[in-house]
């Protein structure tokens, strides 16, 4: 029967139980100011499963995941301040303050908020196929494609802190409203949040789940393993990388939208660096081979920020630093790899198994 | 009639070493052909511009009429040529079954495969190139853990998955038992009716046994050309090769 970790049924029951046990999460919680934090928490869940997609599965490591996130964030600030604004007071207060006199280009489209939307989605999305599509064909790889991202990630930084009177600059913009779509205003303390929130983390995660499974992840491992002999084989590795950097791009673009829906609020500290490397922790420590691995290393490691992180102020870095190392030393594949063990042993004890049945390391998403 | 394969003066130069030197050969359609020479000859590196993965510093490559000379890899594979590697080179950390399965390669457009999931014709390819290369009690195994032998059973099944026109074998039966070297030979006759082969190797009794035509390299230049009677009578073939390998 093989290790139960790598069976195809139990990982989707594992899934339904995991997406059950969220689902009631908004019948048993009445404090608002809490829902909303566990629905943060969804946006942080969605950001490592992008970068287990990309990086996990795909074998990209990317630092600069801010920049999807961040676009997409910006992309819907901009929708909700518009939103807010009127006829007879067009123009966000802060252009106002850095002397604009008319809306800019850039801003206009995101007086239509379907429009907005669509920006604040396929924009990231679109510079993700671009810039991966360029780099992936010049065959950029493994830590340069790392460092290529980070440059990009503090360009687009400089670029939003610099232009002031587009971008809100150091303050960020904060849009006064919370989100209306058609007639509903989706306050970011109810539980309808919440539920945005949980349908795009599940979406996306069975998305990448099939997306792992199918022909499309067998040639992304094949690549991972070997890309200079998967070339011989007739497939396009430069194409094949651009996609996954793309779907994960597009994943960190929704979840960016959510996040600014939930706190009405964005600056380039959703650019910065030390975000982007924090994703890079979440899906470390939680498991990056594995999709919900890195889901709960969000949870765990943001969960344990807001309640220890008040408690140490000064010292959380270096706690959060020392527990890093400690899973990379010695749990390499994150604290996934401890259920794999785990069931693991429970195989050997099993007389009926075979030896090595499921091919030792076969679909490393669990 | 001309070649499925045309290699027209073809050179190539690392730095100041000339590797390849005004290289030009064919291979006929429905034929196996088998390119010999001693060591350094430059045979690898004629399949390495012939592929892809190094372009020529001058001279053309033909495939089927067209001009593939420099295409990229993935390409010159979709147009019908696949390659086994001299050092054999499979995916070593995926089970022997997705090896095949990678390699069958029919649909290579990655928006197409993104929700595949059972490809059309994959069983029964898979079975039977499972049995051509005696692996089918092996399919769970991980590829790395291979011997070399199965390894080598691995990559050729994985040329056999993709279906190629031309298939390049790069020292096919090194590290193979002479029971398997014969069975290797029996599948390479039974291919030639639906394919063509270009085969690299040092092993002359195995050559003797397949090739329709020999194509004898010495310094990156074409040496000799014909039948094996022909070859094992050329002087000078005896003398830069066949005469080492029997003082071997
Ligand atoms: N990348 C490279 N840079 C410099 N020289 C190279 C390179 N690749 C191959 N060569 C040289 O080209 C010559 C031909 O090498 P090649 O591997 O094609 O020989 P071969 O005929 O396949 O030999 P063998 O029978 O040993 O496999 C050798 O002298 C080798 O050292
Ligand atoms: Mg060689």
């Amino acid at each position: 029967m093989g290790n139960l970790y790598y069976n195809k049924t139990a990982q989707w029951a594992v899934y339904v139980v995991f997406f059950a046990a969220l689902g009631v999460v908004p019948l048993m919680v009445s404090d608002s100011f809490l829902l909303n934090q566990f629905a943060t928490y969804g946006v942080y869940g969605m950001l490592a499963l992008s970068l287990s997609l990309c990086w996990g599965f795909g074998g990209i490591l990317n630092l600069g995941q801010g920049i999807a996130f961040g676009l997409g964030a910006y992309g819907m600030a901009m929708t909700m301040q518009m939103q807010s604004q009127t006829e007879s007071n067009p123009i966000p207060p802060f252009m106002l303050n850095n002397s604009l006199e008319s809306l800019p280009m850039l801003w206009q489209p995101f007086q239509s908020t379907t429009l907005g939307l669509i920006l604040a989605v396929a924009a990231p999305t679109l510079f993700c196929a671009v810039f991966g599509g360029i780099m992936f064909r010049a065959r950029v790889s493994g830590p340069f494609f790392a460092i290529m991202t980070l440059a990009m990630l503090s360009a687009f930084y400089t670029i939003i802190l610099d232009r002031q009177a587009y971008t809100g600059g150091v303050n960020g913009l904060t849009p006064p409203g919370s989100f209306q779509f058609g007639d509903f205003e989706i306050d970011p303390y109810s539980p309808a949040a919440y539920w945005v929130v949980f349908g795009f983390l599940m979406g996306a995660t069975f998305l990448t789940k099939l997306i792992t499974q199918s022909s499309f992840g067998l040639v992304t491992q094949a690549i991972r393993d070997d890309a200079e002999r998967v070339r011989f084989l007739g497939y396009s590795v430069a194409g094949y990388e651009t996609v996954i950097y793309t779907i994960s791009g597009l994943i960190a673009a929704v979840a960016g939208c959510c996040w600014v829906m939930l706190v009405q609020y964005v600056s380039p500290a959703q650019m910065d660096v030390s975000f982007s490397l924090s994703i890079v922790i979440w899906a470390a420590i939680g498991g990056r081979h594995s999709l919900l691995g890195s889901i709960l290393g969000a949870f765990i490691i943001q969960g344990a920020q807001s309640y220890l992180g008040d408690t140490f102020l000064a010292t959380w870095l270096l706690i959060l630093g020392g527990f890093f190392i400690v899973v990379v030393r010695f749990l390499p594949n994150g604290l996934a790899s401890l259920v794999e063990k785990a069931f693991g042993l429970f195989e050997r004890r099993d007389p009926t198994s075979s030896p090595a049945p499921d091919g030792g390391r076969p679909l490393p998403a669990e | 009639m001309s070649g499925l394969l045309e290699i027209r003066n073809l050179s190539k130069s690392f730095d100041a070493t000339k590797v390849i030197n005004d290289f030009s050969m064919e291979v006929v359609e429905g034929t196996i052909c088998c390119l010999v020479g001693p060591n350094g000859a430059g045979k690898t590196t004629t399949m390495d511009l012939i592929t892809g993965r190094i372009k020529p510093t001058s001279g053309k490559v033909f495939f089927a009429n067209d001009d593939i000379t420099a295409k990229h890899e993935h390409l010159i594979a979709r147009a019908g040529i696949g390659r086994k590697f001299q050092v054999p080179a499979v995916l070593r950390d995926m089970s022997v079954q997705q090896n095949l399965e990678v390699a069958f390669s029919r649909q290579t457009n990655p928006f197409r495969n993104l929700f595949k999931f059972r490809k059309a014709g994959l069983k029964d390819k898979l079975d039977e190139v499972a049995t051509l290369a005696g692996l089918t009690g092996r399919l769970k195994e991980r590829a790395g853990i291979l011997s070399h032998g199965e390894t080598q059973w691995l990559e050729i099944g994985m040329v056999l998955m993709q279906e190629p026109r031309l298939l390049l074998m790069d020292e096919p039966i090194a590290g193979m038992t002479e029971g398997e070297a014969e069975k290797t030979a029996q599948i390479f006759k039974d291919l030639r009716k639906s394919a063509t082969l270009l085969v690299v190797e040092h092993d002359m009794g195995f050559v003797r046994e397949i090739a329709d035509v020999v194509v004898v390299m010495h310094m990156g230049s074409l040496l000799a050309q014909g039948t094996i009677q022909q070859i094992e009578a050329d002087r000078r073939v005896r003398d830069v090769y066949l005469g080492e390998q029997e003082a071997a």
